[in-house]
């Protein structure tokens, strides 16, 4: 849950997660922005077990989300250290599959 | 009083292999490993099962192609002996023969490929050229570069540290006794066979059996030292690399007759890209390639490798790389592979170089036989003794 | 860059923690420094920035920040350092002139060459298998950190911590601060047996007592506020359907919770050194920690290491080994002389061994059990990454004692995050790393990097 403590956040924007829109500010990375709406799971496992992220500091590798931009080739990063951007289209799991 | 039978020098997949079928044939069998299985080159392997000539045979003009064309009839017992394994030794090691493709993408490679099917048909290789958008067809990853290809249905991948470790189990299953943290220091010729001093965890032993079989890999050449043998095995360092996993988008293997290159997506979803870009051995205190160590990477190598495998199956540049390694193997003086009895040193059997995955099998079994004194004439062509004038002055007495 | 000419930066900082940033200040006239870190902002995770985006009123105002973010301030105005944010190195290697440094950032990978590099880049929180840590909402405590410091975001309603380390208590203060709600924070051991390490290093206590009651403070606010502090109960395993939604520690009932922050420790950041073949030796809790001399320099020449990497030891040791290590380059590039650089050095190892002491302190009272008592059901994943468990590990185990055998056997270690996960976990199986038990080998990338982005020329 986003915290409304002595902050003023960036400009509020629009990222699809998974084909379903998520609110995010600018600023935020895509791991924020999905958390913020209790979208936990961003990949399966070997068994179809949904899997979250753990360290949020690019080590682990659990957030690997593909990435999409306007125009541009798609992309596998982390969300813990990529920032939304305008219509980002992010779809998580492995290639193009949950 | 032998220790052993047979002492095979090297737990990777060739030695397991073979100790598993001198054990099914009710041989003494003991290994001796100075690391553990899968230490070397067995380990860093990718698996490629490819049947088809390779490029590395072709690159260097007629007279040294049709020479190597000889490997074909190993070939094509390494088929049958595929197709075989898998009810053998069980699904953990993923054989996956579902096709392969040597592609072309200039009006050169496709002659090369020609040149060269008619080479494997001529030795009984069922390949084929197909054109394009048949490549396409098969496998619909690859991009509009790719010009035509040779296919071969029988080839594919399975997984080389589960097959290693198949072997392993399945010979000490049959009583074979697997020694690690062992290494061979000295070799005598003792009365009726040979005498090995191995220094082990626990200190100093000696060994002793009728017949010795060097399948050491990349140290092979070392290992026939200590018999006081030249045998003609080069170490040679060669970059993989893989993607993270993803979904099933190439079920074929990939070579490239033009190009070195190698690609397979594994069972467990990377896609391995290899194909015999070099890197670079360290040197030991003594001045000498370091086996111990590993290679370092050439970043041309890895740019080079990985601009050759996005070009060809353009997706793949949209993974992510998360290793990169070097793994040392052997290459013989006329890269066809060395297995047999060395004549200077009888009972001395040696079991390396090149394409020791997908023939490592085929030599076990084969090989096997001539240890045990089974008529077995297939190995012939591969026969140490074609190096004969190396080891003229070479060898030790007998006692 | 072309063969012979010069290389583009006299000095590559890997990483823009406190570490980094002393090196640079000490660097003094050092024209060209590159600064290169994942993360968009410098500050490191100690003081992972918010984004720019966002303008944060009282941002990390603890008393204990203040010297960090001073320094941190004075760091971000030096003239003669290049930032490079978001930038991952991927791997380092000798040449000629000093060291090649390839590096991806969002467009693309090059490399970049400089005469020095320093290592700097951190730690991590260290990761330990339990049932159900692999379920959705099961985080490190650093991250739940990161998450409140640089995003404002709880993650998470009701947020249980448990662990060994003492900084989960400051985690949990955090989130409240933050307008989180804060289900427990459980330590492992008894109380009894924090006290004792506490008392059986007086010395240290002592000269740290304004550390020690900034802790228990914060145990009693906490309390205060209403959250459970538990001690002699260790996590036993995380319940949920598909995500977290309980905590079970021992001796006790299941704490409701929707995120389970554990806290365990941290290992050191590992994969350049080691890549880069320096010389490496086991650290506590567990991971590697770089070797280094007097002057931060490390086994090859040209390279230098400091802050965590070289174990760790917390905010105020890697300042000042951050400085010694501008002080050794300076003095190895001829711009300081021997006798200035020796002159400045004291302070900063006195700094350094006082730090050090406490941040002993802190492990012997934080020292998780790598190995519990219990033994780990079978089905626990051990390696995330590639799923392998507790019981493949075992089976393994009974042929191979040797870490890369296993690893070739399981397929521990082959996953995205190549063993930093678990490669301490199977160590401790095994019987803990050592000379002879070296652990996994450290390969390039040292982050995973897009395939495109290797083949772009720019």
């Amino acid at each position: 849950m986003r915290s409304d403590k002595d902050v003023k956040r960036g400009r509020s924007m629009k990222v699809s997660v998974d084909g379903r829109a998520v609110a995010a500010f600018e600023g935020e990375t895509i791991a924020t922005a999905m958390l913020a709406q209790d979208i936990l799971a961003f990949r399966r496992d070997r068994a179809g077990r949904p899997r979250g992220l753990f360290c949020n500091m690019g080590v682990c590798g659990e957030c690997l989300v593909t990435v999409t931009q306007a125009g541009a080739p798609r992309r596998r990063l982390r969300a813990c250290i990529t920032e939304v951007a305008d219509d980002m289209t992010v779809v998580t799991g492995t290639g193009d599959q949950p | 009083m032998y220790s052993a039978d047979v002492l095979v020098i090297g737990a990777g997949l060739v030695g397991c292999a073979t100790a598993y079928r001198l054990v099914q044939a009710g041989a003494q069998v003991e290994i001796i490993e100075a690391a553990h299985p899968n230490a070397g080159a067995s380990g860093a392997n990718a698996g490629s099962l490819h049947f088809q000539l390779e490029r590395r045979f072709l690159e260097n003009g007629e007279a040294l192609a049709d020479q190597a064309a000889s490997i074909l009839s190993l070939n094509r017992l390494a088929i049958a002996e595929w197709h075989g394994l898998a009810d053998e030794l069980g699904p953990d090691i993923r054989v996956h023969m579902r096709g392969g493709l040597m592609v072309a993408e200039t009006p050169d490679d496709v002659r090369m490929l020609e040149r060269k099917v008619v080479r494997e048909v001529a030795g009984g290789l069922k390949s084929r050229m197909i054109d394009g958008d048949e490549v396409r067809a098969l496998a619909p990853g690859l991009s509009q570069t790719v010009l035509a290809a040779s296919h071969l249905e029988a080839e594919g991948h399975a997984d080389p540290k589960a097959l290693t470790l198949a072997f392993a189990a399945a010979a000490a299953g049959g009583g074979a006794r697997l020694r690690q943290r062992c290494r061979v220091v000295a070799a005598r010729a003792s009365k009726g066979g040979y005498r090995l001093s191995v220094e082990t965890p626990d200190g100093p032993v000696d060994l002793t059996a009728s017949k010795i079989v060097i399948a050491a890999g990349a140290w092979s050449g070392r290992i026939g030292e200590l018999f006081n043998l030249h045998l003609p095995l080069y170490p040679v360092a060669l970059l993989m690399n893989t993607t993270e996993r993803t979904n099933p988008v190439l079920d074929l293997l990939i070579q490239h007759v033009g190009q070195r290159l190698s690609m397979k997506q594994a069972h467990a979803g990377n896609i391995l890209i290899g194909g015999g870009w070099p890197s670079r051995m360290r040197l030991d205190a003594a001045g000498r390639f370091d086996l111990g160590q590993p290679a370092e990477m050439l970043t041309s190598s890895l740019r080079g490798n990985l601009a050759v495998a996005a070009r060809v199956f353009p997706s793949v540049a949209d993974l992510n790389l998360i290793r990169s390694w070097t793994g040392i193997t052997a290459v013989t003086a006329d890269q066809l592979p060395l297995v047999g009895e060395v004549p200077q040193a009888p009972g001395v059997y040696v079991a390396a170089g090149g394409s020791a995955f997908t023939l490592g099998p085929t030599f076990a079994r084969l090989l096997a036989r001539c240890i045990l004194d089974e008529p077995e004439d297939r190995l012939d062509i591969f026969s140490p003794a074609r190096f004969s004038h190396l080891n003229s002055f070479m060898g030790m007495a007998r006692a | 860059m072309s063969r012979g000419s010069r290389p583009d930066y006299d000095v590559a900082v890997i990483g823009g923690g406190p570490a980094g940033q002393a090196a640079c200040l000490a660097l003094g006239d050092v024209p060209r420094i590159a600064v290169i870190d994942e993360q968009l902002r410098p500050g490191g995770q100690i003081l992972r920035q918010p984004p720019r985006a966002f303008s944060v009123r009282s941002w990390l105002e603890g008393i204990e920040y203040r010297r960090l973010k001073d320094r941190l301030a004075a760091f971000e105005s030096l003239k003669a350092v290049e930032w490079l944010g978001g930038c991952s190195v991927l791997g380092a290697r000798e040449i000629e002139e000093g060291w090649c440094v390839i590096v991806s950032d969002g467009r693309g990978a090059r490399e970049l060459s400089a005469r020095r590099i320093l290592i700097a880049t951190g730690c991590y929180d260290m990761a330990l298998p339990l049932p159900g840590w692999t379920l959705p909402g099961v985080m490190s405590a650093g991250g739940v950190q990161a998450f409140v410091k640089s995003q404002m975001l709880a993650p998470g309603y009701r947020i249980a911590f448990a662990g060994s380390h003492p900084l989960q208590l400051l985690a949990a203060e955090q989130v409240r601060k933050a307008g989180g709600t804060v289900a427990a924070v459980a330590f492992s051991q008894p109380f009894r047996q924090i006290a004792l390490k506490a008392l059986g290093r007086p010395w240290t206590s002592l000269t740290n007592i304004s550390r020690l009651i900034a802790v228990i403070l914060m145990g009693l606010r906490l309390r205060a506020a209403g959250v459970p502090i538990h001690f002699g109960r260790a996590p036993l395993g995380v319940e949920g359907e598909g995500q977290v939604q309980g905590l079970r520690l021992q001796d006790g009932p299941i704490i409701p919770c929707d995120a389970a922050a554990f806290c365990f420790g941290f290992l050191p950041q590992s994969d350049l050194p080691r890549t880069m073949g320096l010389a490496v030796c086991p650290a506590r809790p567990g991971g590697w920690k770089a070797c280094h001399d007097a002057w931060m320099r490390a086994s090859k020449a040209g390279a230098y290491v400091a802050g965590e990497t070289t174990g760790v030891k917390g905010a105020d040791a890697a300042a000042a080994e951050g400085a010694l290590a501008g002080l050794g380059i300076a003095m190895d590039m001829g711009i300081l002389a021997l006798d200035a650089a020796v002159r400045r050095a004291p302070p900063l190892r006195r700094a350094r061994a006082r730090a050090l002491r406490f941040a002993e302190l802190l492990d012997s009272v934080a020292a998780p059990d790598l190995l519990p008592d219990r033994e780990l059901p079978a089905d626990t994943i051990v390696c995330r990454c590639e799923d392998v468990t507790a019981g493949d590990l075992r089976c393994a185990l009974e042929s191979c004692t040797d870490v890369s055998a296993v690893k070739l056997a399981t397929r521990c270690g082959m996953g995205v995050c190549q063993g930093r996960n678990c490669e301490h976990s199977l160590l401790a199986l095994l019987g803990g790393a050592s000379a002879e038990r070296p652990g996994f080998t450290a390969r390039f990338p040292a982050r995973p990097v897009q395939i495109s982005d290797l083949l772009t020329k720019i």
